[in-house]
């Protein structure tokens, strides 16, 4: 098969997912107790026919309707943009989710650059000392970063530098610009509870990665040839180990994204996504919530998509099977 | 000297994956045993509220009703609460170990379920192939694209947050990493001499799944079983921590949200928690790595 025919076939099964993701959430929200006009009614003053008021609203979002003819009018709405009205909010999902994006991925992009040049160079440390104490303690360091649970870290990192030690008692404050430095400094203690599993997990990847290809032929050729073993490592070894890297970044860029994300924005207040999924929750906010879980289904398809097709172009050995 | 014993002898010599089985056993015993000798984490004591852990003191305003002001006194931990207590002066070391019990049996039954739910999959997928293969790996494809924590907070959101449910939706969200690998062993297997010849002599289907090809996978579900329990018991932690836990009981995710709040008075309620999540999760990812290494004929 060709890279063309390839790359064709793998769109059109993201397409195909990304239609049983909707899909999925469609029947998910059928079979789950929440109705639209539950908002309402909380809210309804004494006096109204709470039958009448309920068929109104089940009428006017459509809930009367066939099953089939809801599904119908649900994808196409979805494709065009229109993700729902936001109770709460009173305003429509798409604006709050075009206002609250960003604040989620200037947090995800300055964690992922910092985790992935110190988890990379953490990682070339630990395999060029392959079993001294050197690299046996970066290893340790590494399961504990891996392990220890990011909301805790960041409440232990605001118990220290903020309640006990003072230095950071500043908030994310949307009122300024996103890149002012009141805001980066706000978001020192954000990027390192998000960055540290992230950080950990990348230097275990490319310190596998790495021994796995020190034992190549290529490599011995490149000592043969009497190149120093810095050289060695840095332009034959690293360059073949980078590749399987790239991909598990990438694969792993959603799962930490909505895990870690949502998670950190919370502790921290900045409003993101995952902040104002959490908010919805609690404000019984139905078709935000939705909203979130569908956009962290179709970034995860995203980077699937080109994690393959990256793959494809970088490793010419691949099969297209 | 038969196999567990190989195994065994294996594993011996990882340190790491040691110390965590024994941070594991001493766990399951302290939630079996633990709740006899310590007092009810449900007791509410305001006289007693924010004692800090025993060797520590801090600095408490309260309110005197002899001099009518506020007043500043020293309070140091006591034994009676050698972790202390939290703002409703209920003890912390038995909310704990009340958080160990419900932490082991999330990461027990959710990861039970998941790891069966997940094999069942893998090996009908692998095994029938074609349109049922089709069919349950593109159902995986769409369970693995939502994002685990997303998935599970749209759950509970909709379902309520009991401990049951919460467990359930962990094990029913879970299974995917599980059935992927199953299915990829079980496809090396099928064709294998031993599975073809117990095709000739007329073996069931049943048969052959349950005894010739799912047997031969249990190393590899065991190293993933092992490493999916602290993922489970992340994930009620996690829900717990941003409110979304069951708040009959006193699980750690749960101590640590309250604690949140309290953090500029009463630290250590954030911290005691954490410690002992942090201590399971690495346990658990040190057995599993030294499981892999012993299951491994090729490592050293």
């Amino acid at each position: 098969m060709s890279m063309k025919s390839y790359i064709a076939k793998r769109l059109l099964h993201t397409i195909l997912i990304a239609w049983g993701v909707m899909t999925a959430a469609f029947f998910l929200m059928r079979i789950g107790p929440h109705s639209p006009a539950d908002k309402y009614l909380a809210t309804l003053g004494a006096g109204h026919n709470v039958s009448q008021v309920a068929a109104a609203i089940e009428s006017r979002y459509g809930v009367d309707r066939p099953l089939y003819e809801q599904y119908f009018t649900y994808i196409t709405s979805l494709l065009h943009g229109d993700w729902g009205w936001s109770f709460s909010t009173s305003m429509p999902v798409s604006d709050l989710i075009r206002t609250h994006w960003v604040y989620s991925f200037q947090l995800i992009l300055l964690s992922s650059i910092v985790a992935i040049l110190l988890g990379i160079t953490i990682g070339i440390f630990s395999a060029a000392r392959k079993n001294t104490t050197a690299d046996h303690i970066t290893t340790f360091f590494s399961f504990a970063g891996i392990s220890i649970p990011n909301f805790w870290l960041g409440m232990m990192l605001i118990l220290i530098f903020s309640v006990k030690l003072g230095w950071f008692k500043t908030y994310y404050d949307t009122g300024l610009p996103m890149f002012s430095l009141s805001n980066l400094y706000a978001l020192i203690l954000p990027v390192m509870t998000l960055a540290t599993g992230m950080m950990a997990g990348y230097s275990r990847y490319v310190r596998s990665s790495m021994l796995e290809n020190m034992n190549k032929d290529y490599v011995r050729t490149a000592r043969a040839k009497g190149l120093p073993e810095s050289i060695v490592l840095r332009r034959h070894v690293f360059r073949n180990a980078l590749l399987p890297v790239v991909t598990i970044i990438m694969l792993d860029m959603s799962g930490i994204f909505f895990g870690g994300a949502y998670i950190t924005e919370v502790i921290f207040g900045i409003p993101g996504l995952g902040w104002m999924s959490l908010k919805a929750v609690f404000s019984d906010d139905y078709s935000v919530v939705l909203a979130v879980t569908l956009i962290g289904a179709f970034v995860t398809l995203f980077f699937n998509l080109v994690a393959d097709i990256a793959y494809t172009y970088l490793d010419p050995r691949i099969r297209y099977e | 000297m038969n196999i567990t014993t190989y195994y065994w002898e294996r594993i011996k010599g990882h340190r790491l994956a040691m110390s965590g089985l024994a941070f594991i056993i001493f766990l399951i015993l302290l939630a079996a045993i633990g709740p006899f000798f310590t007092v009810s984490p449900t007791v509410v004591n305001f006289d007693e509220k924010n004692l800090p852990p025993i060797g520590f003191s801090v600095e408490q305003s309260k309110f005197s009703s002899e001099a009518g002001s506020l007043i500043t006194t020293h309070v140091r931990g006591k034994w009676e609460h050698p972790l202390g207590t939290d703002g409703m002066g209920r003890d912390l070391l038995s909310q704990l170990i009340s958080g160990t019990r419900v932490s082991l049996l999330v990461g027990l039954f959710a990861t039970g379920l998941a790891i069966i739910i997940g094999a069942m999959v893998g090996v009908t997928s692998a095994y029938f192939g074609g349109i049922i293969d089709n069919i349950l790996m593109r159902f995986t494809d769409i369970m693995m694209t939502f994002p685990f924590l997303l998935l599970l907070i749209l759950i509970v959101y909709m379902f309520g947050s009991s401990l049951t449910l919460i467990i359930l939706s962990i094990g029913l969200t879970g299974w995917t990493g599980t059935a992927r690998l199953v299915r990829s062993e079980t496809l090396s297997l099928r064709t294998r001499e031993f599975i073809m010849a117990s095709k000739a002599l007329g073996a069931s289907d049943f048969r052959i799944v349950f005894h010739h090809l799912l047997p031969n996978t249990i190393s590899s579900i065991i190293v993933l079983a092992t490493l999916t329990i602290p993922g489970a018991i992340l994930a009620e932690a996690a829900l717990s921590f941003i409110g979304l836990g069951d708040p009959q009981v006193a699980s750690w995710g749960n101590i640590l949200n309250a604690g949140q709040n309290d953090i500029q008075t009463a630290w250590w309620i954030a911290v005691e928690p954490g410690i002992m999540l942090f201590l399971t999760i690495i346990s658990f990812n040190f057995l599993g790595e030294g499981l892999r290494d012993a299951f491994d004929p090729k490592s050293e």
